[in-house]
């Protein structure tokens, strides 16, 4: 489909005066791919329902854009003590839900009691560290008190499923909650939710305590509706006509487009922390071998990917998290695996896995055809078959298998398959490694089987470590032995981007779980 | 014709009872287990059997196919696996713009194609015939998605003279109109195609007849020998193509659907099915269904109000 006469169209909208669909001058539509199955903060995972929540609720703390700098919201204030094991939050006086309530120490209390109860089933529950209990000596005091030290602490109470949630609303609502409404303390309140088609949010009146990394503590628009879209192409057009005025999901191909047109403002930040990448589970016939994982992180080029199939809008990847991540260890940047093909052959072949008939390479009776399960959709489609191409070359025959997002979650905690892909969101080095390689995590989501005691004692260490250095220091060890064990194939770090109206302020893009408007206070029309 | 209608209701019972039996079925095949689906991928497999005894799906499909029956003649439809809301809420949410955009479809669709047909079979041979049946076999041939695509190139972006993002509201208020206006047009595109081509063969078939050289005979105008003596006749296999043409519609609704982001029927049955949202699949299967027998229906009863013939 040509693009050229949208911009020639642009200049006769521009012609003529306004577009004839404006919007109201105070609300705002965002459009995006997919919608949450609900949103109640501690039983959902999808980004969907993490973009809906920074705006409906709060957490104690925030964080920078920078990713690094945690910043106050419900608390004002907070200290550790010298062993790491107990955080005292200051809250801030005055806060209060959407419905006015005022909210004290006792909802935070309810909320991280809810969130690591057994019956909750919370799949994020671990983030929480090893709690021994949360207490409100007085309503605007919280101790956080742990079993054992968890560096990662504040980040993980910045995220969506720290959200503080009112306990009367939750039991009013029961298996609601979430679903029919959600009473929060963030700058925007639930107004309607309709699934799969618009979900309505409306200004907080009287909110005054947002984190100070936006220009205001409250919200600059009055309605914010994010709607779905599932075309890719109409959801750029969108944007381009000014039926969205901001969206972080428009497709690469139209990126160059949307830089050109005059109405449009693209933000990005190569600080998004979002990875994709093939995971190998280290204990199948075809990819035990290191050799075979070596080889196949050699045969693929990411750059060529990233590329032909991304138009060079994304930053191919050789190490599992970005290397501006919190606890890289640079130490490793010079040994990570490159593109080349010829060394893929002379080590497969040095190995012992030999050629037969088909082009596909056998050794001791076991034929090279892992089996990757992805999942269905354009993204994974594409770029399982341009890694199954490049496999091909070197005489590995890769077999896919797609499943729609809600049937690959069950999929892939299964040991049917050789290789998966996966993309993820994360803060810090240590955040990626404590997810997916802890042998208490196999098989799901530690799909690689990947069953390691040292790193196990070295992730307790990191995670529990009182200082910046030890920590890092444990996480490098961890980043070092994983990557010379070939135990994923990275692919692409994905940047944040975001397209909006040259009628609105232009935003900083935040990176939080992948939630680019985080709060949804940068988003202001221009005066 | 009561005992008509009477007569086709009665028949309609056992293609419902296929239809449930069909969509019952369907998603029994369909990979992915409802326990999973609910309980997310990280629950233990004592908490899926738990969930699985709840749902009864421990039971010999005979058993669950036969609560399922039960349930639905009792008017429940279950809840959304997703959302948790009552199928028949979500259902009843997106009927309306889906009946909505059928009607803002056939409304302009079918007089324009019958208006088409049968100035080509009058001006037979002429360029406007060749046009018209051009036209026709374009719209047949063209695939709606890409009917959508061009009409958002020309008229969203080109010109941005209508939205096609969602609904705008009901149809009588100015934003529902105009978000109305581009999925309604792409549909009807679709549909003008076969109903010009049956038209304009059926009035050619009906204008040879002695009735209608009677009338002409008789001499009345060409006009009134038209309309009155030729396209009445000519209108009832035209009827019976609309009425099978409505499945397609549906198809094409599907699609359209998405493409426009329309909150209808279509949209939640290709969400709920990609989703494993199965009562609501279920739900949306049983809609279709039902509005193809009502259509059907529909048709019988102008057939007779059309023929006098099938009165009897």
């Amino acid at each position: 489909m040509s693009f050229s006469p949208i911009r020639l169209g642009f200049a006769a909208a521009l012609a003529l005066g306004a577009p004839a669909i404006a919007a109201a001058q105070s609300s705002v539509t965002i459009v995006r791919e997919v919608d949450s199955n609900n949103y109640d903060p501690q039983k959902s995972t999808a980004r969907a329902a993490s973009e809906v929540l920074f705006m409906m609720g709060d957490t104690l703390v925030g964080l920078d854009p920078d990713m690094k700098t945690v910043v106050p919201m419900l608390a004002e204030s907070w200290d550790m003590s010298d062993d790491g094991l107990t955080y005292t939050f200051h809250l801030k006086d005055g806060v209060s839900f959407c419905d006015g309530k005022k909210m004290t120490a006792e909802d935070v209390v309810y909320t991280f009691d809810r969130w690591l109860d057994p019956a909750t089933k919370s799949p994020v529950a671990w983030r929480a560290g090893e709690v021994e209990s949360v207490t409100a000596p007085d309503p605007l005091t919280v101790v956080y008190q742990l079993k054992a030290p968890h560096s990662e602490l504040l980040y993980q109470l910045t995220q969506s499923f720290a959200t503080i949630i009112d306990k009367a609303n939750v039991e009013a609502l029961g298996p609601d909650f979430g679903v029919t409404g959600f009473n929060g303390t963030g700058p925007f309140c639930w107004k309607e939710w309709t699934p799969r088609n618009t979900m309505t949010l409306t200004k907080h009146e009287g909110y005054t305590w947002g984190p100070p990394i936006y220009d205001t503590p409250d919200a600059q628009v009055d309605e914010i509706t994010w709607q779905i879209v599932p075309e890719e192409n109409t959801r750029t057009v969108a944007v381009l006509t000014g039926q969205s005025e901001i969206t972080q999901y428009v497709p690469y191909i139209a990126m160059s487009q949307l830089r050109a047109a005059p109405n449009v403002n693209v933000e990005q930040s190569d600080a998004a922390f979002w990875t994709y990448f093939i995971g190998f589970k280290v204990d199948k016939p075809t990819v035990a071998d290191p050799v075979v994982r070596e080889a196949i992180n050699l045969a693929v080029n990411q750059a060529a990917i990233a590329e032909d199939l991304y138009f060079g809008e994304v930053q191919p990847a050789y190490s599992y998290v970005s290397e501006g991540a919190l606890d890289w260890n640079h130490a490793i940047d010079d040994e990570l695996p490159k593109y080349d093909p010829e060394k893929a052959i002379a080590i497969l072949e040095a190995d012992g896995w030999k050629l037969n008939s088909d082009g596909v390479r056998e050794k001791d009776g076991v034929t090279l055809q892992p089996l990757a399960y992805v999942f269905a959709g354009s993204t994974w489609s594409k770029l399982a078959e341009a890694v199954q191409a490049d496999l091909l070359k070197v005489g590995i025959d890769m077999q896919i298998q797609s499943f729609d997002a809600t049937i690959a979650w069950g999929k892939l905690a299964t040991q049917e398959f050789d290789m998966f892909g996966m993309s993820f969101p994360y803060v810090s080095s240590g955040d990626a490694l404590n997810l997916y390689f802890r042998s208490t995590n196999i098989p799901s989501p530690n799909r690689m089987n990947w069953n390691d005691s040292e790193t196990d004692t070295l992730l307790r260490a990191g995670l529990t470590a009182t200082d910046d250095a030890d920590r890092a220091e444990a996480y490098g060890e961890v980043l070092k032995k994983v990557h010379e064990a070939y135990v994923w194939l990275p692919l692409y770090h994905e940047p944040m981007t975001i397209a909006s109206s040259t009628k609105l302020k232009p935003v900083v893009p935040h990176n939080l779980y992948g939630c680019g408007l985080y709060k949804g206070i940068g988003i202001a029309y221009a005066d | 014709m009561i005992g008509q209608i009477a007569n086709r209701l009665l028949l309609s019972i056992p293609v419902l009872f296929g239809v449930l039996l069909l969509g019952f079925m369907l998603l029994q095949l369909v990979p992915g287990d409802p326990a999973v689906v609910l309980a997310g991928p990280a629950a233990p497999p004592e908490v899926l059997d738990a969930i699985r005894k709840d749902m009864g799906l421990d039971q010999p499909v005979l058993v669950q196919f036969w609560h399922y029956l039960s349930r639905v003649a009792g008017g429940d439809m279950g809840r959304s696996l997703i959302s948790n809301k009552t199928v028949l809420s979500e259902l009843g949410g997106a009927i309306v713009p889906t009946v909505e955009l059928m009607v803002g479809c056939l409304f302009w669709s079918i007089p324009l194609g019958i208006g088409m047909g049968t100035l080509a079979a009058v001006k037979r041979g002429s360029i406007i015939d060749r046009l018209v049946m051009a036209l026709s076999v374009g719209g047949v041939s063209l695939p709606i998605f890409f009917i959508c695509l061009l009409a958002i190139q020309f008229f969203g972006v080109y010109w941005p003279i209508f939205p096609f993002i969602g609904r705008g509201g009901p149809f009588w208020t100015y934003d529902g109109f105009m978000h109305l206006v581009l999925p309604a047009v792409s549909l009807g595109l679709i549909f003008i195609g076969p109903v010009a081509r049956m038209t304009r063969s059926s009035v050619l078939e009906v204008l040879k007849l002695d009735h209608v050289r009677t009338a002409r005979a008789k001499g009345l105008s060409e006009r009134s020998v038209i309309l009155r003596h030729g396209l009445r006749n000519a209108l009832i296999p035209v009827v019976t193509l609309v009425g099978l043409q409505a499945g397609y519609l549906l198809g094409g609704a599907i699609v359209t659907e998405t493409i426009f982001s329309w909150p209808g029927i279509g949209r939640l049955a290709v969400g709920a099915i990609l989703s494993s949202d199965f009562p609501v699949a279920q739900g949306t299967i049983l809609v279709l269904a039902l509005s193809f027998i009502v259509i059907n229906l529909i048709v019988d009863v102008l057939y007779a109000l059309l023929d006098p013939r099938v009165q009897g």
